[in-house]
C-alpha cells in the first residue's frame, strides 16, 4: 500500500466539486440542487485543509471554520427559501420558477 | 414739476387698477363718476405741472431730473432720468392737455359701460406711458415708453374684449409695433456700440460712419413706422378703431402715433447726417400720405375715414421731418393733435347721439339735432383743410412749403403732397355733409331719438374747436434746425396754391354728395393691402411654422425614436439569453469562468506569470 | 453670516425637512409642504443677504464661503462647495420654485402625499448641492440625484403617456450625463498626467486644464456641452422636452421649466467656459448661432402649439436661447446678463405654469383650439397671468426686460447678423403668449365648460398672495434689476 499523498485528497475534491457541479445544473429539485451546493462547498473545505496541510499554514483551517458558518446559514436561508417558494407555486421544480424572466 | 407730472397718472392708475381689481374680486362694480373723475384730475394736476414745469424751463436748454438708477452692466449704466426741452415741453403739454380734454369727454362716453374703472386705469396707464416716453432721458426709458403706450394701445383696443375682432386688432396692433420695435432694439444697439452709451444727450451727438449712419436712421424709422403708422406697417391702425372713440382720439389721433414724429425729431442732429436716410423717410411719408388719402376716400365708417386721415396726415408729418424741417413736423403734430382730436371727439359725438350708428350713409341731416358737435366739427373740418386761419392752413402750409423749397425737396415731393391734401378735403367734405347736411337717411325713430351730447362731452368739444381755429398763431413751437432753402418760391404763392386744392377737393365732394339722394357706398379695400399682408406674412408665418413643426415631428422626434430603437434593438438582442432557469444562467457562468481561466492560463504560459 | 457653517446649513436644512415630512400626517402635508419651503425660502435669503445685498459688486465678489472635504483623498475625490453671487440666486430660486410647486393642488397631495413631499424636498436638497459644487464628482453625483426625485414625479403622478415620458427624459438626460461623467474623467486623467496626483477639485483642475492644447480639450468640452445643451435644452437636443413637461404633473413642470433647466446654464458658466475657454472662443460663432436657431425654432413651435402646457415649455425654450446668446458672447457683461434673464426665466415660467394651473382647475384643461373667455369669471387670476404674459414678452419694467436687453446689447458686439435673428424671437414671443392669452381668457365664453366654471371662484387668498409674491419679484426686478447682477 503506497503512501498517503496529498494530491490524492485534491483529486477527491476536484471530484466531488464535480459531483456538485454537474449536480446543480442537471437536477430540477430545489433541494437536491442545495445539496449539491453543499458539496461543492465541503470540496473546496476540503481543498483548503489540504492546502493547509501542504503548506503547514494554519491559514487554510481557518477558512474553512468560516465556510462552513457561512454554508450554516446558507442552507439555512436557501432552505427556507425553497418552503416559501414552495408554499407559493406548490413544487420545488426549477423549471417552473420562471417569474423573472422578461 | 417734471416728476409729478409723471407721477399724478401713475397713482391715477395704481388707484383706479387696484380699486378695480377689488371690486371686480368681490363681485362688484367701481363707480365710472369716481373712477373717471380721479382720472380726469390726475391729468389736470399733470397739466398743471407740464405747464409749471414749461414756465421754469431756461431759455434754452434743458432740464435734467435723475430718480434712480436703474441699471449698470460693465461700462454701462442706465439712469431712469426726465430730462425737460423746448420739444418734450411741447409734447408733454399736448399729451397732458388734450389727455386731460378727453378723459374729462370719457366720463361722460363711458358712464354707462359696466369696464369704466379698468378704461380709467388704462387711459392713466397710457397717459404715464406716453410721458415716459417724451421725458425719457435715456433710450431705454424711451423704449420703456414706446412699448408702454404699446401695451395701453393693446388694451384699449381690445377694451371690449367679449367680441374676438376687437382682441385681434389689438393683437395686431401689439405684433406690428413690435416689428417696429425691433429696429428700436437694434438701432439702440448700433447707438451703444459706437457712443459707448444710451444717454439720449450722448446719442444726439454721435456721429456713425456713413454706412451705419444709414442703417442706424433706417432702423429708428422702421421703429417710427410701426408706432406712428406709416408704410408698411400702417394697416393696424384702422382695425384700431375697434376701441372707444375717446381712445382713438387721443391715442390713436392725437398723441401715440405721434411718438415716432417726436423720437426723429428728438434724433434730429442724428437723422440729418444720413441723406440717403432722410429721402427714405421724405419718400414714405409721401407714399403713405398719397395712398391712404385715397383709401380714405372709399370708406364708409366714420372712424375708419378719420384713421386713414390720420395716417395721412402722420405721412404729411414725415415729409417734414424727411426733408429736414423737423420744426414743421412737429408744429404739425401740434395742430393736428387739436383738430384731429376734435373730430374724434366729435365723431363719438355723433355715434353717442345715434346710439353707436357708425355709417356715414346712415347718417345726414344732424346739423340741427346736434348743434355744438356741428360747430365744432365744422372748425376741425376746416383746420384739416388748411382753410385759412383755421390751425392746419399755417402748419400744412409750412410743410408744403419745405418739402419744394429745402435742399432734399422736389417738385415730385410737393406735388404727391398737394394732391393728398386734394384728396383730404375730398373726403373730409364727404364725411362732414353726409352726416351733417341732407335728409336724414337712417330711422325715422333713430334720428328723433338723436340727442345732443351733456356738458362734459360738449366742453372739451369747444375747448379743442377753439384751439383749432387759433392754434396756428402759436407759430413753429419749437425752434429746430430748419434746412436751407435751395429754391426760392414765395410763400404767399403756395399758400394760394394749398388753398385752391383745398378748395377744389371740398367743391367736388360737394356737387358730389349734396345734389339730390345720395345713395350708399359700400366701403372699399381699394389696394387690398390688408388682404395681402395677412396672405403674405400671415401666411409665411404659418408656413414657416408649419415647417418648423415638420422638421420637429419628422427629424428630431425622429433622431429620438432613432436613440430609443437602438436601445430597444441591443435589448432584443441580448434578451435571448435571457431564458429565466437558473441553472442555464450558471451553464453560461461556468462557461465564460471556463474561457477566463483559459486565457489567464494562457497568459501564465506565455510569460511565465501573471 | 458668511461662514462655512451658513453652508451645510443651507444643505441640510431640505434633508431635515425630508425627513419630518415621514411623520407629517397625510391630510396636513400641503400645509406642511408650504410652510416648510417658505421657511426655508426664508433662511435662504437671510444666510445669503451678506453676499447679495452688499453694497457693491467688488464686494460681492469677494465675499464668498468655500468648504472642502476630503472623501477618496487617494483618487483625489472631495466634497466642494462654494457660495457666491451667482450660486446663492439660484438657491433661493430653488427655494422659491418649490413654494410654488408645493402651493399647486391635484392628485399628487391625494396620492402618496408623503412621497411627493418628501421628494420635493429632497430634489431641493440635489439643486442646492448642484448650484454649489465646485467639485466635478459632487457637481455629477448632485446632478444625477436631481434625476430621482423627477423621475418618481413624472411615474408616479405623470398624465397618459408617462411610461414613454419618463422613457425620453431619463434616455435623454443620462446620455448627456455620461459623456459628462466621460469628459469629467478626461480632464482628471490630464490634471493627473500633468501634477502627477489625482483631484477633482475645479480649483486644482483649473490650474491646469484651460491651458492645455486646444485639440486634447474638444472632445471633454463636447462632453460638458452637450450634457448641458440637453439640460438647458437648445435645439437640436430638445427633443424630450415637450412630452415631459406635457406629461409631468403641474409641480414637476414648474421645477423643470423654472429651476432645472438652470442646471445647464450653471454647468455653462462655472464648467464649459472657464475650463475651455480656448475651445468655446473658436466656436464662439456656430455657438451663437445655435443659440439663436433656439430662439426662433422654439417660438415657432410655441406658434403652432394648441395646447397651453406645449406652448409654455416651447417658450421656455426660446427664451433661454437668450440666456445662452449671453454666455456665449463671452464677456462678463453678457454672462452677468444672462444670469439676470435665467432670473427672470425662473420667476416668470414659475408663475406662468402655476396660474396655468390654476386655470386648468377651473376650466379642466387648457386647449387653445377654442376660446374660453374665461377672463371676466377670475379677475385677479388673470390680471396676475397678463402680467405673467408681458413679463414673458419681456416689456420693459418687468424683470425679464433687463436681462433680454442687456444679453443682446452684449451679443450684439459678439455677432451682430445672430443677435437681429435672435431679436427677431421678440416679436414672435409676443406672437404667442397674446394669442395665449387671448385664447383662455379674452373672447366669448365658451359654452362647453361654462357651467362648470360659474360653481368655482377666483384665486384663493393663499394663492393670492403667492401671486403677489411673483408680481412683486417681477415689477421690482423690472425697476432694480441690477440688485440680480452682482456676483
Amino acid at each position: 500500500m503506497t503512501a498517503f499523498e496529498p494530491w490524492m485528497l485534491l483529486v477527491v475534491s476536484v471530484v466531488v466539486f464535480c459531483i456538485g457541479l454537474l449536480g446543480l445544473i442537471l437536477r430540477k429539485n430545489l433541494i437536491v440542487m442545495l445539496m449539491s451546493i453543499e458539496l461543492m462547498l465541503n470540496a473546496v473545505n476540503l481543498c483548503f485543509v489540504t492546502f493547509s496541510k501542504m503548506h503547514q499554514l494554519l491559514d487554510g483551517h481557518l477558512t474553512v471554520l468560516f465556510v462552513m458558518t457561512v454554508a450554516a446559514a446558507e442552507s439555512a436561508v436557501g432552505l427556507g427559501l425553497v418552503i416559501a417558494m414552495f408554499r407559493n407555486l406548490r413544487s420545488v421544480d426549477s423549471d417552473q420558477i420562471q417569474l423573472l424572466r422578461d | 414739476m417734471i416728476t409729478s407730472m409723471i407721477l399724478f397718472p401713475l397713482a391715477g392708475f395704481i388707484i383706479n387698477g387696484f380699486w378695480t381689481l377689488w371690486a371686480a374680486r368681490n363681485g362688484s362694480r367701481v363707480s365710472s363718476r369716481v373712477s373717471g373723475a380721479i382720472a380726469t384730475s390726475a391729468m389736470l394736476a399733470a397739466f398743471v405741472s407740464a405747464w409749471l414745469a414749461r414756465s421754469q424751463l431756461p431759455a434754452s436748454g434743458s432740464t435734467e431730473v435723475e430718480i434712480f438708477r436703474w441699471f449698470t452692466l460693465g461700462s454701462l449704466s442706465v439712469d431712469f432720468k426726465l430730462r425737460l426741452d423746448a420739444l418734450s415741453s411741447l409734447f408733454t403739454l399736448v399729451i397732458t392737455g388734450v389727455g386731460a380734454l378727453i378723459h374729462l369727454y370719457s366720463v361722460s362716453y363711458m358712464e354707462e359701460d359696466e369696464g369704466a374703472g379698468k378704461y380709467f386705469a388704462y387711459l392713466n396707464l397710457f397717459c404715464f406711458m406716453m410721458l415716459n416716453l417724451v421725458l425719457g432721458g435715456t433710450l431705454p426709458q424711451v423704449f420703456l415708453g414706446w412699448e408702454g403706450v404699446g401695451l395701453a394701445s393693446y388694451l384699449l383696443i381690445g377694451f371690449w374684449y367679449r367680441e374676438e375682432a376687437n382682441v385681434s386688432a389689438g393683437q395686431k396692433a401689439f405684433v406690428m409695433n413690435r416689428i417696429g420695435d425691433l429696429g428700436f432694439l437694434i438701432a439702440m444697439f448700433i447707438g451703444y456700440k459706437y457712443s459707448g452709451s444710451l444717454d439720449l444727450a450722448t446719442i444726439e451727438k454721435v456721429v456713425l460712419p456713413a454706412g451705419v449712419g444709414t442703417s442706424f436712421v433706417l432702423l429708428v424709422f422702421l421703429a417710427c413706422t410701426g408706432k406712428s403708422a406709416q408704410i408698411p406697417l400702417f394697416t393696424w391702425l384702422p382695425d384700431a378703431m375697434a376701441g372707444p372713440t375717446p381712445v382713438s382720439a387721443l391715442i390713436h389721433a392725437a398723441t401715440m402715433v405721434t411718438s415716432g414724429v417726436y423720437l426723429l425729431a428728438r434724433l434730429s442732429p442724428v437723422i440729418s447726417q444720413s441723406t440717403t436716410g432722410m429721402t427714405v423717410i421724405a419718400g414714405i411719408g409721401a407714399a403713405t400720405a398719397l395712398i391712404t388719402a385715397i383709401i380714405a376716400c372709399f370708406q364708409s365708417d366714420i372712424k375708419k375715414v378719420l384713421a386713414y386721415s390720420t395716417v395721412s396726415q402722420l405721412g404729411f408729418m414725415f415729409v417734414a421731418c424727411g426733408v429736414g424741417a423737423f420744426g414743421a413736423g412737429v408744429f404739425h403734430v401740434m395742430t393736428h393733435a387739436f383738430f384731429k382730436a376734435l373730430l374724434f371727439l366729435g365723431a363719438g359725438s355723433v355715434i353717442h347721439g345715434l346710439h353707436g350708428e357708425q355709417d356715414i350713409f346712415k347718417m345726414g341731416g344732424l346739423k340741427k339735432k346736434l348743434p355744438v358737435t356741428f360747430w365744432t366739427f365744422t372748425a376741425g373740418w376746416a383746420a384739416i383743410l388748411g382753410m385759412p386761419p383755421f390751425s392746419g392752413f399755417f402748419s400744412k402750409d409750412e410743410i408744403l412749403h419745405q418739402a419744394l423749397v429745402s435742399g432734399s425737396g422736389s417738385v415730385i415731393l410737393f406735388s404727391v403732397l398737394l394732391i393728398a391734401a386734394t384728396l383730404t378735403a375730398f373726403y373730409m367734405t364727404r364725411l362732414y355733409w353726409l352726416v351733417f347736411f341732407g335728409g336724414p337717411r337712417m330711422d325715422k325713430s333713430k334720428f328723433d331719438h338723436a340727442h345732443e351730447s351733456p356738458v362734459a362731452m360738449a366742453l372739451p368739444l369747444v375747448v379743442l374747436g377753439l384751439l383749432s381755429l387759433a392754434g396756428g398763431f402759436a407759430g413753429e413751437p419749437v425752434h429746430l434746425p430748419h434746412p436751407e432753402a435751395v429754391r426760392s418760391t414765395p410763400a404767399w404763392i403756395i399758400m394760394v396754391v394749398s388753398v385752391l386744392a383745398a378748395a377744389v377737393g371740398a367743391t367736388i365732394a360737394y356737387r358730389r354728395y349734396s345734389a339730390g339722394a345720395v345713395s350708399p357706398e359700400a366701403a372699399r379695400d381699394v389696394f387690398r393691402i390688408d388682404s395681402i399682408y395677412s396672405s403674405l406674412f400671415g401666411g409665411g408665418l404659418k408656413a414657416t411654422a408649419s415647417a418648423t413643426q415638420w422638421l420637429e415631428e419628422r427629424v428630431v422626434q425622429g433622431l429620438i425614436r432613432l436613440v430609443a430603437a437602438i436601445t430597444d434593438l441591443s435589448g432584443n438582442m441580448i434578451r435571448v439569453l435571457q431564458v429565466g432557469s437558473a441553472q442555464a444562467y450558471l451553464l453560461m457562468m461556468i462557461i465564460g469562468l471556463v474561457v477566463m481561466v483559459i486565457y489567464f492560463l494562457k497568459g501564465v504560459a506565455q510569460y511565465g506569470n501573471f | 453670516m458668511e461662514t462655512s457653517s451658513s453652508l451645510s446649513f443651507l444643505l441640510t436644512i431640505p434633508l431635515l425637512a425630508m425627513v419630518i415630512s415621514w411623520v407629517i400626517p397625510k391630510a396636513l402635508q400641503r400645509l406642511y409642504a408650504i410652510f416648510g419651503s417658505a421657511l426655508i425660502l426664508g433662511l435662504t435669503v437671510y444666510e445669503t443677504a451678506g453676499i447679495l445685498f452688499s453694497a457693491t459688486s467688488e464686494a460681492a465678489k469677494v465675499f464668498f464661503v468655500d468648504q472642502r472635504l476630503e472623501w477618496v483623498s487617494e483618487l483625489g475625490m472631495s466634497v466642494g462647495f462654494r457660495l457666491d453671487g451667482v450660486s446663492a440666486w439660484f438657491l433661493i430660486l430653488s427655494a422659491l420654485t418649490t413654494l410654488v410647486a408645493f402651493s399647486t393642488r391635484g392628485s399628487w397631495y391625494r396620492k402618496q402625499p408623503r412621497l411627493f413631499v418628501s421628494m420635493g424636498f429632497f430634489l431641493l436638497f440635489a439643486l442646492n448641492s448642484a448650484f454649489l459644487a465646485t467639485d466635478l464628482i459632487t457637481f455629477y453625483l448632485s446632478y444625477e440625484a436631481v434625476f430621482i426625485p423627477m423621475i418618481f414625479m413624472v411615474g408616479v403622478w405623470g398624465e397618459n403617456q408617462k411610461a414613454s415620458a419618463v422613457f425620453r427624459f431619463f434616455l435623454m438626460s443620462f446620455a448627456g450625463s455620461i459623456l459628462m461623467l466621460v469628459a469629467m474623467f478626461q480632464i482628471m486623467s490630464m490634471h493627473h498626467a500633468a501634477t502627477g496626483q489625482w483631484s477633482s477639485h475645479l480649483a486644482d483642475i483649473m490650474k491646469v486644464v484651460p491651458n492645455a492644447p486646444v485639440e486634447s480639450l474638444l472632445w471633454p468640452c463636447v462632453g460638458f456641452f452637450l450634457a448641458f445643451a440637453i439640460k438647458v435644452p437648445l435645439v437640436p437636443f430638445h427633443g424630450w422636452l415637450k412630452e415631459v413637461y406635457v406629461n409631468a404633473p403641474m409641480p414637476g413642470t414648474i421645477w423643470m421649466s423654472a429651476i432645472l433647466s438652470k442646471l445647464g446654464v450653471v454647468g455653462v458658466i462655472r464648467f464649459v467656459i472657464p475650463l475651455f475657454p480656448a475651445v468655446i472662443k473658436e466656436y464662439q460663432g456656430p455657438l451663437l448661432a445655435v443659440s439663436a436657431v433656439s430662439v426662433i425654432y422654439a417660438a415657432l413651435l410655441a406658434i403652432r402649439s394648441s395646447e397651453g402646457k406645449t406652448l409654455l415649455a416651447y417658450s421656455s425654450i426660446s427664451h433661454l436661447g437668450f440666456v445662452m446668446l449671453g454666455l456665449f458672447s463671452l464677456s462678463a457683461e453678457g454672462s452677468n446678463a444672462g444670469v439676470l434673464l435665467s432670473v427672470g426665466h425662473a420667476v416668470t415660467s414659475a408663475m406662468l405654469f402655476f396660474l396655468l394651473h390654476q386655470v386648468e382647475e377651473r376650466s379642466g384643461n387648457v386647449d387653445l383650439s377654442t376660446s374660453k373667455g374665461l377672463a371676466s369669471n377670475y379677475p385677479t387670476l388673470f390680471s396676475g397671468l397678463f402680467i405673467a404674459v408681458l413679463a414673458s414678452v419681456s416689456l420693459p419694467g418687468t424683470l425679464n426686460f433687463g436681462g433680454e436687453f442687456l444679453v443682446l446689447l452684449n451679443a450684439y458686439r459678439a455677432s451682430a447678423l445672430c443677435t437681429i435673428l435672435a431679436a427677431t424671437g421678440v416679436i414672435l414671443g409676443a406672437v404667442y403668449m397674446l394669442r395665449f392669452f387671448q385664447k383662455l381668457g379674452l373672447g366669448t365664453p365658451g359654452s362647453a365648460n361654462h357651467a362648470d366654471v360659474a360653481l368655482k371662484k377666483d384665486l384663493s387668498f393663499a394663492d393670492l398672495l403667492m401671486v403677489i409674491l411673483l408680481v412683486g419679484i417681477v415689477i421690482y426686478g423690472g425697476i432694480n434689476p441690477g440688485i440680480f447682477m452682482k456676483g
